[in-house]
């Protein structure tokens, strides 16, 4: 199926959904679940995943309506993800309890190596993944929650700037400050720990 | 010695792979369920937006308008003599020689 008609088949199904058909809905979940959850992963612990998943999809239904027919439905419900992802960081940055170091020296011979090494064979054979993954997530951590998003989206997974703002709804300038900032501190965060 | 820069993006490069390589985990089967039990617990969807939503609207455009005007209506007030109607006639019948209109006024 194209995209064209597959945006037209989208519309269709929201608009028996907004008629009253609660059930139709079934099938937009079913066609987008991969694609939320995918998003989903990137931004959020694995053990939050379904909530804030779940939580997607409620927010999804409870929006159709405003869902304008000549929009890209994928485009918008990728939207309406990234904003919840990020009203996610947004909460538990208010809670939020940070360990004084959770990292140990290990991790900091690691990065030193990593970072000093060109070659990515050598990173893979370090069996390395989990402590990258936890390096980054400490750093992360100590980041306010726009500044992840931003750094997450654009540094991370390298979206452009244009396409970052439209995602989280801010201007591309927020963007494009906001992101060398974050990058900024990020570099700070990790090269202190060095 | 490593350039800076070369450290920077060699750093961008380690945490990029490892930001790609999340855990590759499904959602279990029950969530699907889970997530249409919640969708059919709210119910059909009202196609016009509720009168709390379109009053929510309603406040936000006019809130620049109203701090506006509080603005204006604080610089112009604070710009008069707070003194009651009954202090202005206490005043000029206590001194009515001394006290002359003008010279209450300002002018």
């Amino acid at each position: 199926m194209d995209t064209d008609s597959h945006s037209s088949a989208d519309a269709e199904v929201v608009d028996q959904i907004v008629s009253g058909d609660v059930n139709a809905f079934e099938i937009l979940l079913k066609r987008y679940e991969g694609h939320v959850v995918r998003i989903v992963k990137k931004h959020i612990p694995f053990d939050k995943v379904e909530e804030v998943a779940q939580d997607v999809f409620i927010r999804i239904y409870q929006s159709l309506p405003n869902f304008k027919r000549d929009d890209s439905f994928k485009q918008w419900l990728s939207t309406i993800t990234i904003r919840t992802c990020y009203d996610f960081w947004r909460k538990h940055y208010r809670y939020r309890e940070i360990p004084v170091s959770s990292l140990s020296e290990k991790h900091q011979v690691w990065l030193e190596e990593a970072t000093a090494t060109k070659s990515s064979q050598s990173f893979d054979e370090r069996d390395s993944q989990k402590k990258a993954r936890e390096i980054l997530d400490w750093a992360l951590d100590r980041l306010s929650p726009e500044d992840r998003m931003v750094l997450e989206l654009v540094y991370l997974e390298g979206y452009a700037v244009k396409e970052a703002a439209s995602l989280l709804g801010w201007s591309t300038v927020n963007v494009k400050v906001r992101s060398f900032r974050a990058r900024k501190k990020l570099h700070k965060l990790i090269k202190e720990m060095l | 010695m490593t350039p800076i820069k070369h450290e920077d993006e060699a750093l961008r490069q380690v945490l990029r792979r490892a930001y790609q390589e999340r855990e590759k985990g499904e959602v279990t089967d029950q969530w699907q369920e889970e997530v249409m039990r919640r969708i059919r617990e709210l119910g059909e969807i009202q196609a016009s937006p509720s009168f709390l939503a379109m009053f929510e609207q309603l406040v936000w455009r006019l809130a620049p308008v109203t701090c506006l005007l509080i603005l204006g209506l604080t610089l112009l007030l604070s710009s008069f003599d707070f003194i009651s109607g009954y202090d202005v006639i206490q005043l000029l019948m206590n001194s009515t020689e001394e006290i002359t209109l003008n010279q209450f006024f300002g002018l």
